[in-house]
C-alpha cells in the first residue's frame, strides 16, 4: 500500500482565454444594457418597471461577473463590482459554459433549457431582464449572428441600425474611459 | 439544436428528483416507519377544511395507531390561496407543540403552505419575502411529507411554492430543490371523495403538465418517459374516474399519472398554456386545472402554426393521447390536427359528464380582461420555456381563440 504522503492535492488549472473572452462579453453586454436604456423604448419601459436601486448581476461561478444598477433615472454598468445582494442574478455554472455561450456555440435559450445557467431571484423580474438582454443582443450583433443567441430576431429597421451605431460608439467610449 | 439529427438525445440535460414515492392500497400506514427513518416522531399535519370535513385526515391519523409517533397538531384552516399570515400562524403552532416534521395533506394550497412553513421554521424567520425567488434557500429543511388529495398538481414532486403576501399585494414564488418532500404517499382513499368536476379539472391539469413537458425545449429521455406514461394512464382512466369515483384502481392510476406528469414537467418545464393559465388564474381567479384544460388545445394550435419543429413533437403526442391504433391509421400530415382533436373530444366528453368548461367565457372571464391576462402571462416564468418566442399579441391571440 502506498504511503498517505504520496497523495497530493490537485490545484485546478486556469482557463485564462475563456475567462478573458467572457470578461469582454460581459463588458459589451453591460455597456449595451446601459446604452439600450437610453435609446431603446422597449428596454426603457422594462427597466422603468423595476424598483429603484434594482440590481442585476451576471456571473460565472468562481469566475468573472458584471453588475448593473438602476439608480436615480439611470441604468448603470458597474463592471465587476461585488454586491452582497442582487435582485436578479444570472449564473453560469462553469466558465466553459459561459465561453460556449459567449462564442455563440450554445444559444442563450438553449443554455437555459440545458440548465447550464440559472436565474436567482424574483422570476417575474428575471423574465423582464431576459427580454432586455434579448433587445441588447440585437443591438450588439448582426441579425445573422443574433439568431444564435435569441429565439426570434426582430426585423432590421433603419432606427435599429442607428441604435446599433450609437451602442458601439458608447461601448468604444466606455472602453477608452 | 436541441436534438442532434436522427439521434433522440439532447446534447445536454439535467434531471433531478429526490422524492421517495409510496403508492398503493393502505399506503398511508407506512408513514410512521418512514418518518422514524428520518428521525421524526412528532409531525404537524397541515390541511384544509374541505379535506378534514371529508374525513380524510382520519385515515392519516389512524395510520399512526399502534406506533409511538404522535401527531403534534392538526391545522385544517388553510385558505384556498395560501398566505404568509397563515404560514406564520402555523409555524407558531409548530414551535409551541414541539413538532419535528411536517405532513401536508391536500391540494396545491395546503402543500404550498406547508412548504412555506418549512422555510419559516428552517430559516428561523417570520419574513418569507427575504427568501422569495429562485435558489434563495440554502439550509437543509425539516422532514416533509406530502399526501395529495387531488390528482393533478403534481406538487408532491415539484420544487416550487407560491404564497401570497396580501399586505404587499404580491404572489411570492419560491423555487428550490430543498422544498421537495422526503417522501410522498399516494393512497386511493385520499382521492376517492373528489367530486366529478374537480376530478376532471385536476386530471386535465395533469394532462397539460405531461403534454407541455413532452413538447418543451427542456425535454429529455427521462422526462419523456414520465410524460408518456402519464398521458397513457390519463387516456385510459380519466373518464372512468369522473364516472365512477369510488373505483380505487382508477383513482390510484390517476394519482400516479399526476405524479408522473409532475416529475416530467418539474424537469422539462411548461410553456404558453401554463403561462396563460397562471395569468388567467391570477387576474380572474379561474381554477388552475380548468384554465389549463380550456387553453391546452389553443396553445397547441399556436405552436403548430408557428414552429414546424414543435409540430413534429405534437404529431408524436398522438400516440400517447389517442393510442397506437389511431396513431398508425393517421397519415403523418394529419397527426398534429388529430392530437388537438383528441384533446377537444376528451374535454367535450368531460364537459358532458361533469360540466367542465371548455371556453374562457364559461368561467366568468370577461373579454376586456384578456389583454391584462396576456400582459401578465408574458411575465410568467413558463414563457421562458416556451419552445417559441411569444409576443403580447400572440398570447392575446391564444386567449381570444379560447374565449
Amino acid at each position: 500500500m502506498k504511503s498517505v504522503s504520496v497523495y497530493k492535492e490537485i490545484v485546478p488549472g486556469k482557463k485564462w482565454f475563456a475567462t478573458l473572452v467572457t470578461r469582454i462579453f460581459f463588458f459589451f453586454i453591460g455597456m449595451g444594457m446601459q446604452t439600450a436604456y437610453r435609446i431603446d423604448p422597449e428596454v426603457k419601459k422594462e427597466v422603468d418597471s423595476w424598483p429603484e436601486t434594482f440590481s442585476f448581476r451576471m456571473a460565472v461561478v468562481g469566475g468573472p461577473s458584471m453588475l448593473m444598477l438602476k439608480k436615480e433615472g439611470s441604468f448603470q454598468y458597474l463592471g465587476e463590482k461585488e454586491a452582497f445582494y442582487s435582485d436578479v442574478e444570472m449564473w453560469f455554472k462553469n466558465i466553459s459554459f459561459a465561453y460556449l455561450i459567449m462564442t455563440g456555440r450554445i444559444s442563450v435559450p438553449n443554455a437555459i433549457y440545458h440548465n447550464r445557467q440559472f436565474v436567482k431571484g424574483n422570476l417575474a423580474y428575471g423574465m423582464s431582464v431576459i427580454r432586455v438582454l434579448n433587445v441588447v443582443q440585437t443591438l450588439l450583433l448582426p441579425n445573422v449572428i443574433a439568431r444564435f443567441y435569441i429565439k426570434e430576431v426582430p426585423k432590421l429597421t433603419f432606427q435599429k441600425m442607428i441604435n446599433r451605431v450609437i451602442t458601439y460608439i458608447n461601448i468604444g467610449y466606455g472602453a477608452i474611459k | 439544436m436541441l436534438f442532434k439529427k436522427n439521434v433522440m438525445i439532447p446534447e445536454y440535460y439535467e434531471f433531478f428528483n429526490s422524492v421517495k414515492v409510496i403508492s398503493g392500497y393502505k399506503a398511508l400506514e407506512t408513514i410512521p416507519f418512514e418518518l422514524g427513518r428520518l428521525g421524526a416522531k412528532r409531525p404537524i399535519i397541515i390541511t384544509d377544511k374541505g379535506v378534514s370535513q371529508a374525513g380524510l385526515i382520519k385515515h392519516v391519523v389512524d395510520s399512526f395507531a399502534g406506533t409511538d409517533t404522535v401527531v403534534g397538531a392538526i391545522f385544517d384552516e388553510t385558505p384556498q390561496d395560501s398566505s404568509n399570515v397563515v404560514v406564520n400562524q402555523i409555524a407558531a403552532i409548530y414551535r409551541a407543540q414541539n413538532c419535528d416534521s411536517i405532513i401536508a395533506v391536500g391540494g396545491g394550497s395546503a402543500i404550498d403552505t406547508a412548504k412555506g412553513v418549512n422555510i419559516v421554521i428552517t430559516e428561523n424567520t417570520d419574513d418569507l419575502l427575504k427568501f422569495m425567488g429562485n435558489y434563495r434557500l440554502n439550509k437543509p429543511m425539516k422532514p416533509f411529507v406530502v399526501i395529495p388529495t387531488t390528482a393533478g398538481t403534481g406538487s408532491e414532486v415539484t420544487m416550487v411554492a407560491v404564497i401570497a403576501n396580501p399586505e404587499k399585494n404580491v404572489k411570492m414564488a419560491f423555487t428550490s430543490d430543498l422544498l421537495l418532500p422526503k417522501f410522498t404517499v399516494l393512497d386511493p382513499r385520499m382521492t376517492a371523495s373528489m367530486p366529478p368536476k374537480i376530478t376532471a379539472a385536476t386530471g386535465m391539469d395533469a394532462l397539460t403538465h405531461a403534454v407541455e413537458a413532452y413538447i418543451g425545449p427542456q425535454k429529455n429521455p427521462i422526462s419523456d418517459a414520465f410524460a408518456a406514461a402519464a398521458m397513457e394512464l390519463i387516456r385510459n382512466n380519466i373518464v372512468a374516474a369522473v364516472k365512477d369515483g369510488a373505483n380505487k384502481d382508477v383513482r390510484l392510476a390517476m394519482a400516479n399519472a399526476a405524479l408522473l406528469a409532475g416529475l416530467a414537467f418539474s424537469n422539462s418545464m411548461v410553456g404558453i398554456v401554463h403561462a396563460t393559465a397562471h395569468a388567467t388564474g391570477g387576474v380572474c381567479h379561474v381554477p388552475h386545472g380548468i384554465a389549463n384544460s380550456i387553453l391546452l388545445p389553443y396553445g397547441l394550435e399556436f405552436y403548430v402554426g408557428k414552429s414546424p419543429k414543435v409540430k413534429e413533437d405534437i404529431e408524436s403526442l398522438l400516440l400517447h393521447l389517442a393510442g397506437p391504433e389511431v396513431y398508425v391509421q393517421t397519415p403523418p400530415a394529419e397527426r398534429a390536427a388529430k392530437t388537438i382533436a383528441a384533446i377537444r373530444n376528451l374535454t367535450a366528453e368531460l364537459k358532458k359528464l361533469s360540466g367542465l368548461p371548455v371556453r374562457l367565457s364559461e368561467t366568468g372571464v370577461t373579454e376586456d380582461k384578456l389583454e391584462r391576462i396576456a400582459q401578465t402571462a408574458l411575465n410568467d416564468g413558463a414563457v421562458a420555456f416556451s419552445p417559441v418566442e411569444v409576443s403580447l399579441m400572440e398570447a392575446l391571440g391564444v386567449l381570444k381563440a379560447a374565449y
